[in-house]
């Protein structure tokens, strides 16, 4: 049973907090009548609800404390994820935690404001002047999107924009000959996977699996559709994931004679042709999707198998993928923190249908691997995942891609981090700098989004607890000025930053982060509407399951 | 001279009362732009039946050893001799250019001819009926085709395609759909300028059935509108069904489908050029020679323009 505690602060108008600790705060004068800042918590007795949160709680109005069931040595850098960017809490109650009301007048305590969302346009931003931190060196900011990288090469050459994302495989040449243009590459750990789901046959025959990923020339693929500095996977995880990648493993080599050996001891159907799912979404990981599913059916094809493509809608591939209704789909990952938590736990664990049912062996060692703090303990379960994964095949990796950025070259001091740009301190001629990604926000609530273009949008807007440095994987405070873990590392105690106010002149306090973050955790919340109301990434680092979620 | 000419021409015929369908293609035979129709339609015939012995290359394997997006390399034309000859590049899936444009000939020449066929098939009888009959069918077969027609074209097919899901089958399906209402209204017209002549009423009153005056007097005297919007039409649909893959709602992956490859390779305008250019031009020509023809065949059978 779940036992869940709320205490509404709203309603205890000048009620004292009765069960907060008096040690950290100052008596507030009596005379002058203020309404009692009453602290927010919500915990629940253990977790059998199926995650790993056991409380959130503010202790007083600068602190918070976050308790969990078991260690999880990626704690901080999870939270710096811009899925957990913090809320004015009176503004959530006001907007009823609605995506389509915050993305009219989003509120948070970052570098930029909204100053306008064109619908199918741009977003322009303005410098928040309640900001705490450093001032953003532009006056005005505009985040553009076209999903074809060409065109967006073309904006960067005419100078309609500053600079773009995602440069395309085949436009390498033009930006390195261009005077105009500067490139800058970004290095990050990512993955091309091609899925199958264990549940449809013929992918519940481990040979089957075992055939597609040897009879794959997976050089061959990078060499023809990466751009230069990508390679091919050889294990599950890339080998930026550390601890996590196995030096000198390869999981599966190139072998197209032994995989039709492999597939014909299988019985597998050579006449009957197989359906390959893709989306025409461009990615760093997945540069050129047609080209590419292309190249794997041909390959393919030389071991006798048919394959049928089947392109699809991004806002139809996902959901399919996810519910398990297909068996043979492309997808890939970029890395939202550097721990490998991020690649075993998210993909492994069964967190999502795609891959059908996940192995108990597998599952066991990633529960150690992601539980230890040591690293030497973690290597070693990572290891045995590794392997295991070459024997059971759950998904089939292909390639670890790079990607980089075009900038004009009056655009000054340029830095490019594996998941942030330093957007506030890059400088141009007339203030304003215009740049261009792959796709529109989904919405401006990134606590339900998952999706990179979105996730730009808030990082300009708002603020999480701690903040990834521009450039790097290293963390730095943000709205706390320091969270701490006690000994076994299962609470942490978070300071918020001293007189940090939101953009509509709201002051952050405890309760802010309690509510952000409880509206994420629980399904009872009353805020808790969102865009999809599934809140993905809650689930995905604190899950499998938020808590009172209903069963399905 | 050539006044004279035919002049000769016309009196032997008015002699001899020569076949009135071998006149017109003698006639037809000497028209320019039918000429020139009619020979780009023959080669593209060639190209489309000997495809396998003319195509150098699978058009859809890749080529391993050719290098993606190269530029065309014709051996005659001062290319070294130690090169792959590609006469018109290498695909972006590493995949002779050339061979795709000749099999894609094939797919062109089936869809024009398979949507214009169904298109007549459908529309004509269609028009037959609603132009014979008369009456209340005549309108409600002819106001809802109206309807049909009120759509932009593409539109509807892209609309029909969506309904029953991409795919080359499917397009070809909703390009045939969309030109039912053209051919009904010209069969009809033909009809209800053919149901009054004399020799249709002769024939009726000798106790010919209904149908029987239809198929045997009336069709037959109302086709040569057809045979002119049909080969107009071929050119429509090859266009359409070009228009449809490049949105990705026609052929699939990898099919060599012009209109499929010019959509894939649109972003290489400006670093592939050959990659857009090709299949482009190939569209472009095969269209001409169907638009040239059917000028031609207008020219000849139209008995408003005889003699101009």
């Amino acid at each position: 049973m779940i036992l869940s505690a709320c205490v509404t602060p709203t309603q205890a108008p000048a009620a004292k907090p009765t069960d907060a600790p008096k040690a950290t705060e100052a008596p507030k004068p009596t005379d002058v009548p203020v309404v009692a800042w009453a602290p927010m918590k919500q915990e629940v007795a253990d977790c059998s609800y199926g995650g790993n949160v056991k409380g959130i709680e503010a202790v007083d109005e600068l602190t918070v404390k976050i308790t969990l069931c078991a260690s999880d040595p990626a704690f901080l850098a999870k939270i710096a994820v811009p899925a957990f960017h913090i809320l004015d809490k009176d503004y959530l109650d006001k907007t009823g935690g609605d995506a389509a009301k915050i993305n009219e007048a989003p509120v948070g305590t970052g570098p930029y404001m909204l100053k306008e969302w064109v619908r199918g346009d741009h977003l322009t931003f303005v410098p928040n002047p309640n900001y705490w931190g450093e001032a953003p060196k532009n006056k005005e900011f505009i985040l553009k999107w076209n999903k074809e990288a060409a065109a967006r090469l073309l904006d960067l050459q005419s100078g309609n924009i500053s600079g773009m994302d995602n440069l395309g495989t085949d436009d390498y040449a033009a930006v390195e000959a261009d005077a105009n243009l500067a490139l800058y590459p970004r290095r990050f750990n990512n993955f091309l996977y091609l899925a199958t789901n264990n549940q449809i046959k013929p992918y519940d025959d481990v040979r089957v699996r075992k055939a597609f990923a040897m009879a794959i020339d997976r050089q061959r693929i990078v060499d023809n559709y990466y751009p230069k500095g990508a390679s091919p996977a050889t294990q599950f995880v890339p080998p930026g994931v550390k601890p996590g990648f196995t030096d000198g493993f390869e999981a599966f080599k190139y072998d197209p004679e032994g995989a039709k050996a492999l597939l014909t001891e299988a019985g597998f159907d050579f006449n009957q042709e197989y359906v390959l799912s893709y989306a025409e979404r461009t990615r760093p990981y997945f540069p050129q999707p047609t080209k590419i599913a292309q190249e794997v059916q041909a390959q393919l094809a030389e071991i006798g198998v048919k394959i049928k493509l089947e392109l699809m809608e991004w806002a139809a591939y996902l959901p399919a993928t996810r519910n398990g209704e297909k068996g043979l789909f492309f997808l890939g990952w970029s890395e939202d923190f550097p721990d490998a938590t991020n690649w075993y736990d998210v993909f492994l664990t069964g967190s999502s249908k795609s891959f059908g049912t996940p192995f108990p062996e597998i599952v066991e060692q990633i529960k150690i691997g992601a539980t230890s703090a040591d690293p030497a303990v973690r290597q070693a379960a990572y290891d045995k995942v590794n392997k295991l994964y070459a024997e059971n095949v759950p998904v089939i990796v292909l390639a670890n891609g790079v990607t980089s950025l075009a900038f004009n070259k009056d655009v000054k001091n340029v830095v490019i981090g594996p998941y942030n740009e330093n957007f506030t301190q890059m400088e141009t001629a007339n203030g304003q700098l215009v740049f261009s990604q792959d796709g529109e926000p989904v919405s401006l609530y990134c606590a339900d989004e998952t999706d990179g273009s979105s996730f730009r949008a808030c990082l300009q807007m708002y603020d999480t607890l701690y903040e990834f440095e521009f450039g790097s994987t290293a963390l730095k405070p943000g709205l706390a000025e320091k969270c701490e873990a006690n000994a076994d590392g299962t609470v942490w105690t978070c300071t918020l930053r001293k007189n940090v106010k939101f953009s509509n002149g709201a002051a952050l306090d405890a309760n802010d982060v309690v509510a952000s973050f409880v509206n994420m955790w629980d399904y009872k919340s009353p805020n808790r509407k969102g865009n999809t109301g599934v809140y993905q990434y809650w689930k995905d680092f604190f899950g499998p399951k938020a808590l009172n979620e209903p069963a399905q | 001279m050539s006044d004279e000419f035919e002049a000769t021409i016309e009196a032997k015929s008015l002699l001899k009362q020569q076949n009135p369908a071998v006149e017109a293609l003698r006639r037809l035979l000497r028209h320019r732009s039918a000429q020139l129709g009619l020979f780009i339609i023959f080669v593209l015939v060639v190209l489309a039946i000997f495809a396998e012995q003319i195509a150098p290359y699978d058009p859809i394997k890749p080529i391993k050893t050719a290098k993606r997006r190269d530029v065309p390399c014709i051996h005659l034309l001062g290319c070294p001799a130690d090169q792959e000859e590609h006469i018109m590049g290498v695909d972006g899936n590493s995949r002779d250019l050339f061979s795709r444009i000749i099999y894609g000939s094939r797919l062109s020449l089936q869809i024009g001819l398979t949507t214009i066929t169904f298109a007549i098939l459908v529309g004509g009888l269609l028009g037959a009926v609603a132009g014979f009959v008369g009456g209340w069918l005549d309108d409600v077969i002819m106001r809802s085709l109206d309807v049909l027609m009120a759509f932009p074209s593409l539109l509807l097919a892209i609309a029909i395609v969506s309904i029953f899901g991409p795919g080359l089958r499917n397009a070809l399906l909703a390009i045939a759909i969309v030109q039912i209402p053209v051919y009904a209204r010209v069969v009809r017209a033909g009809v209800l300028s053919v149901r009054e002549l004399d020799y249709v009423t002769a024939s009726r009153s000798m106790g010919a059935s209904e149908l029987r005056v239809l198929f045997t007097r009336v069709l037959p005297n109302a086709l040569t509108p057809l045979i002119v919007q049909g080969t107009l039409g071929i050119a429509t649909a090859i266009l359409s069904a070009a228009a449809l893959s490049f949105l990705g709602l026609g052929a699939e992956f990898p099919t060599p489908e012009w209109g499929l490859m010019l959509g894939e390779e649109r972003n290489s305008v400006f670093n592939a050029p050959h990659l857009v250019f090709f299949p482009g031009f190939a569209i472009m020509l095969t269209v001409l020679s169907f638009n040239l023809l059917g000028d031609g065949l207008r020219d000849t059978l139209d008995p408003r323009l005889r003699g101009l």
